[in-house]
């Protein structure tokens, strides 16, 4: 490479580096500085000891980790029945997995709050319908990690492997796929929980607790405290990709029989 | 005694007839391959025994019992693929004893299994590898214990060494025959390879375009094939038009020469055309004075391949080939030299369709 293009390579890149981090590094100086004229980590305590933020803080954690069973429970079936048997299927189902892209979130919580608020669905109470619509919006990123993963292995011979060993579709979805595609379920499951944690508009107009609302309230209330907060949400998203990136290393490597 | 049976077995994708009118008695212990081209249906009809699909027609019957529509689990029968498919989170000892614990064998039988089956297959130390630490070869290998440790009545092989080099394939096929023959299992091999096929079968079925062109053991398909296709597909066999001549002398003409056959022609008349086959290597060039069977021609090419030596011949409009075995005092025509190559009656072999 050229010593000129090299320069410009690196001057992009420092620009983005900047572009992304000035702002972060920024609210956690700021986060900072609650005690006048000294740095501490005031505001964090205070963000600890406030109950509405543990309480917000808990429930999105609870509603992370059931939406990540739930999408578990919906998507690998569907994705590995895809893969198998309705290969046709496939192109209808990839848009219906980037719907939630398209439609956007007020209007799809009007629209659960619209069809499951009256009789023979009167469901808007429970927390259900919030992690029902928490698993339609993850749904892109679940489907797709999990469809990725399956791509890797070759399907439809290790079904046929497991079949003609004795094994029926429970042991063959349990034993043979999921162990295989771990590393696909495990980068999709946190992104739906880094997706859950951001999530505002499903949780304020369901009316559930969670640490986006509470986030936003704090905003309006108090000063240090909510950059405290955007730094620790920041730092939860960031752990979850460092475990993505984590697990995908220690994946073994393509072995013969997949593609 | 019959163990497998096929009987009037069709398979249909659509409008496509994959499989058609397909009959096949296997014995106990006998090897038959299905040999053919892409397409011929040969895979169709394992997996139809396998039971990962169902005929449109006919009945699959195992040892008397009728498996046509049995689920692929609730059969006794172990599949080796070409890709393996060896489940990559276990290890090679988990995945020979797989199928043994799904069928909820003792922790003792099936450890004592697995060594078996690793002594069988010569991998007693790979038992803790994982299948991406093995090569193709031995993952194969492993394929092949893991099928056979469910102790299956019959074991269907597709194309299993189609992924592996040259060398192996030949090592491993020799294995796997000696392995069938040791446990002296029913086994059904899936090939396009005939030197595979007619190396390892006791029985080969030569199939195209869904159908069976010929069944029979590999010296019936390599020196008396029945049809045109067979002819072509097995070997490299030297086919023309030719006239009959005289059907009860058995005299046939082909490029004004004539040339006497060994086969029946009584169903053909005097001036009939028909298609005449003849192995390269039943050619000799003339010694001495001869009458019958003698062909005048040239040499076009002469190829080089190792152990054989294939001399192009022009006959007439024909281009024929013609094998040699090599040795270093062999003296050999040049190009375009003129020639007089002979052949005897019974290699003049007069083909069905």
């Amino acid at each position: 490479m050229k010593r000129s293009g090299r320069v410009w390579s690196w001057f992009w890149m420092i620009l983005g580096i900047i572009y992304f981090f000035l702002p972060l590094v920024a609210t956690f100086i700021f986060s900072l500085r609650a005690k006048k004229g000294v740095i501490s980590f005031l505001a964090y305590q205070q963000l600890f000891n406030d109950s509405a933020f543990i309480k917000g803080f808990s429930y999105s954690v609870l509603w992370g980790v059931l939406t990540i069973i739930v999408g578990i429970l919906i998507f690998v079936p569907t994705a590995y029945w895809v893969r198998l048997r309705a290969q046709q299927f496939r192109t209808a189902v990839e848009f219906i997995t980037l719907l939630p892209f398209v439609i956007p979130a007020i209007v799809f919580v009007f629209g659960l709050v619209r069809t499951f608020s009256h009789p023979p669905f009167l469901i808007v109470d429970s927390p259900a319908l919030l992690i029902a619509g928490y698993t339609v919006l993850s749904m892109p990123y679940m489907y797709r990690s999990i469809d990725t993963g399956l791509r890797s292995i070759d399907v439809r011979t290790l079904t046929e492997a497991a079949q003609s060993l004795g094994a029926d579709w429970g042991t063959i979805l349990f034993r043979i796929i999921l162990p295989n595609i771990r590393v696909a379920i495990l980068s999709g499951a946190f992104l739906s929980f880094a997706i859950v944690m951001g999530e505002y508009i499903l949780a304020q107009y369901l009316a559930k607790p969670a640490f986006a609302p509470f986030l936003a309230f704090l905003i309006q209330q108090k000063a240090y405290e909510p950059a405290a907060a955007t730094v620790i949400s920041f730092a939860l998203t960031w752990a979850c990709m460092g475990i993505i990136n984590l697990f995908g290393r220690g994946q073994q490597g393509t072995i013969a029989g997949g593609h | 005694m019959t163990h497998l049976a096929l009987t009037n077995i069709c398979k249909q994708f659509g409008e496509t007839l994959a499989v058609s009118d397909f009959n096949l008695n296997v014995e106990k212990g006998e090897f038959v391959s299905f040999l053919g081209p892409s397409g011929c249906g040969k895979t169709t009809t394992l997996r139809m025994i396998a039971g990962f699909e169902v005929p449109t027609e006919g009945k699959v019957i195992l040892d008397d019992v009728e498996i046509t529509d049995k689920a692929p689990n609730q059969r006794n029968v172990g599949m080796v693929f070409q890709a393996y498919a060896l489940f990559p989170n276990m290890s090679v000892a988990q995945n020979i004893g797989f199928g043994m614990q799904i069928h909820r064998e003792s922790k003792a039988a099936i450890k004592q299994r697995v060594e078996e089956m690793l002594a069988l297959i010569h991998l007693e130390k790979k038992g803790n590898s994982y299948p991406y630490q093995l090569s193709g070869g031995q993952q194969q290998r492993v394929a092949l214990a893991r099928a056979l440790a469910n102790r299956p009545q019959v074991l269907l092989l597709d194309e299993p060494l189609s992924a592996l080099d040259a060398k192996i394939r030949v090592s491993l096929r020799a294995e796997i025959r000696a392995i069938q023959r040791k446990l002296g299992i029913t086994a059904i091999y899936v090939t396009h390879d005939q030197e595979e096929a007619l190396s390892i079968s006791d029985r080969i079925v030569v199939m195209y375009e869904g159908k069976i062109e010929q069944v029979g053991t590999p010296f019936e398909i390599y020196n008396f094939p029945q049809t045109a296709f067979v002819a072509n597909f097995v070997g490299t066999l030297n086919t023309a038009m030719a006239e009959v001549v005289d059907p009860a002398k058995r005299l046939l003409r082909i490029d004004g020469v004539q040339l006497e056959s060994a086969e029946v022609m009584d169903d053909k008349r005097a001036g009939d055309k028909v298609t005449i086959a003849i192995r390269p290597e039943r050619f000799n060039f003339v010694a001495q004075e001869m009458k019958a069977n003698v062909l005048d021609c040239q040499i076009d090419n002469i190829t080089f391949l190792g152990s054989v030596v294939r001399i192009q011949l022009l006959i007439g409009n024909n281009r024929f080939y013609m094998d040699t075995f090599n040795n270093p005092f062999l003296e050999l025509p040049k190009i375009g030299d003129k020639a007089q190559i002979t052949c005897s009656r019974e290699a003049v072999l007069v083909l069905k369709n």
